[in-house]
């Protein structure tokens, strides 16, 4: 009985790593790095990690924890509440909707969506920055500057992301 | 055999009408909350003291490592060039020294004067020093969170420095952490003084890490120009440093903050006294 009980929370514990790691990974971009240049851009881990799960495990990542992680950084970041959940949720929505395209297709074919994928998030998302807050439109700059990095640390957080998964996931 | 695959298909079809339920309700919800933002800031900024106040103690762990590694990195550094550093800082003594001579006789003359005219001292400004635990840089927003709060007396609006130069003002003053809205953020502006001739000009930030001066006379600026406060608006003390002219083309000038903004560890949240224009037009959050 104790070790049904057991096993019944390690699977609870497993399911909930995506959105642990969504989580932690949103938080970590908060982290200051202390590396010139790279202070001023934050990379949008946040949507790689959303992007990724949706692909693999959406059903470990619905659209409530989304959601709530969206707002969260929205809170922690200073940006107009809701517009970053906005993000987070049409990306994904977007992915599984897709599911047949990005099945079994190789990384730099998810890498290329990826980029696609981000281009239009970080757009809509300057789109309703820009009317809902009371400085107005940011220069596009700064936010070319934040995609271009995202899409470049990528494939590290995607492979990073593609371990827990073998490792943690993988009989569930 | 056939019933339980169409009980099964019935299933499936409910799972994804009610994930598309919530889907779109959750969409309708992110866009009722971008209006409540932009209706009812003071509910909206509530809330990002509470969060900021749950989670800064959870992100100075986290920007223990990166502090860390930081602090390593600059230690060897500064080893490498120790014997360099210290015949510079001998020269810079030396020089220091005279100044010091200077600055004692204008200081007896400098009270002699004041006493002959009467002048009332300017208040003695207070301050806190708090660790940077989380850099929201992102090309939205420019701001820092700060591990210090109302607590050890940090309030909304006073001035944020470092031992080099502005960093800028607090926006949002939780218990124990408090929101820094830095001079490159958009909704920063900022009255200066450019140059020796003391040209008045407004430092605007642009979410870039290279804020440029508004309403500056063509040609009034040019690189290494330096950047003060000019104490207008009584935001800011006059005579902080902010920066220096780093490129003046086209009419667009940019300033490169002396406050680097990859070394921001720590910060000093003054209090000089002042009642700028954000204490008195938004309430506390």
């Amino acid at each position: 009985m104790q070790l049904t009980s057991l096993q019944y929370m390690d699977g609870a514990a497993r399911r909930a790593v995506p959105f642990g790691l969504t989580l932690i990974l949103m938080l970590f971009a908060l982290t200051p790095t202390y590396v010139p240049g790279l202070s001023d851009v934050t990379p949008m881990l946040t949507l790689v990690s959303v992007y990724f799960w949706s692909i693999y495990r959406a059903d470990l990542l619905g659209y409530g924890a989304i959601f709530g992680i969206g707002v969260l950084e929205d809170l922690l970041m200073g940006t107009p509440l809701g517009s970053g959940a906005l993000v987070l949720l049409l990306c994904q929505r977007f992915v599984v909707h897709q599911q047949k395209f990005f099945y079994s297709k190789p990384f730099v074919v998810t890498w290329m969506a990826f980029a696609v994928i981000a281009l239009g998030a970080a757009l809509i998302r300057w789109l309703c920055v820009g009317l809902v807050a009371s400085s107005g439109f940011t220069p596009i700059g700064s936010l070319l500057t934040a995609y271009l990095i995202s899409v470049a640390i990528y494939p590290l957080v995607a492979w990073l992301l593609a371990k827990t998964q073998m490792k943690l996931l993988a009989d569930i | 055999m056939r019933q339980p695959t169409g009980q099964i298909s019935r299933f499936g079809t409910l799972k994804s009408l009610l994930q598309r339920f919530a889907f779109l309700s959750l969409v309708g919800l992110t866009f009722a909350l971008m209006l409540i933002g932009k209706a009812d800031t003071v509910l909206v900024e509530r809330a990002r003291v509470a969060v900021t106040d749950t989670v800064a103690p959870i992100l100075r762990f986290m920007s223990e490592p990166a502090s860390a590694v930081s602090n390593v990195v600059s230690n060897v550094r500064e080893l490498a060039g120790i014997r360099d550093e210290n015949a510079e800082l001998r020269e810079a003594n030396a020089r220091l020294l005279q100044w010091q001579s200077v600055a004692q006789k204008l200081e007896t003359e400098n009270k002699s004067l004041r006493s002959l005219l009467a002048v009332t001292p300017e208040p003695t400004a207070s301050f806190v020093t708090g660790r940077v635990v989380a850099d929201a840089g992102g090309a939205f927003a420019q701001s820092v969170i700060v591990m210090a709060g109302r607590s050890d007396g940090v309030r909304k609006g006073q001035v944020v420095i470092t031992g080099n130069g502005l960093v800028g003002r607090v926006m949002l003053a939780g218990d124990s952490s408090s929101r820094v809205l830095l001079i490159s953020d958009i909704n920063s502006r900022i009255p200066v003084l450019v140059g020796d001739s003391g040209q008045r000009a407004i430092l605007a930030g642009d979410n870039s890490g290279r804020p440029h001066l508004l309403f500056l006379g063509t040609g009034a600026a040019v690189p290494g120009d330096k950047v003060v406060t000019s104490g207008d608006a009584k935001a800011f003390p006059p005579g902080l440093p902010v920066g220096q002219v780093v490129s003046a083309e086209d009419g667009i000038v940019e300033v490169e903050p002396y406050a680097a903004r990859d070394k921001l560890q720590h910060v000093r949240v003054v209090d000089y006294g002042l009642s700028g224009i954000l204490e008195s037009s938004a309430p506390e959050g």
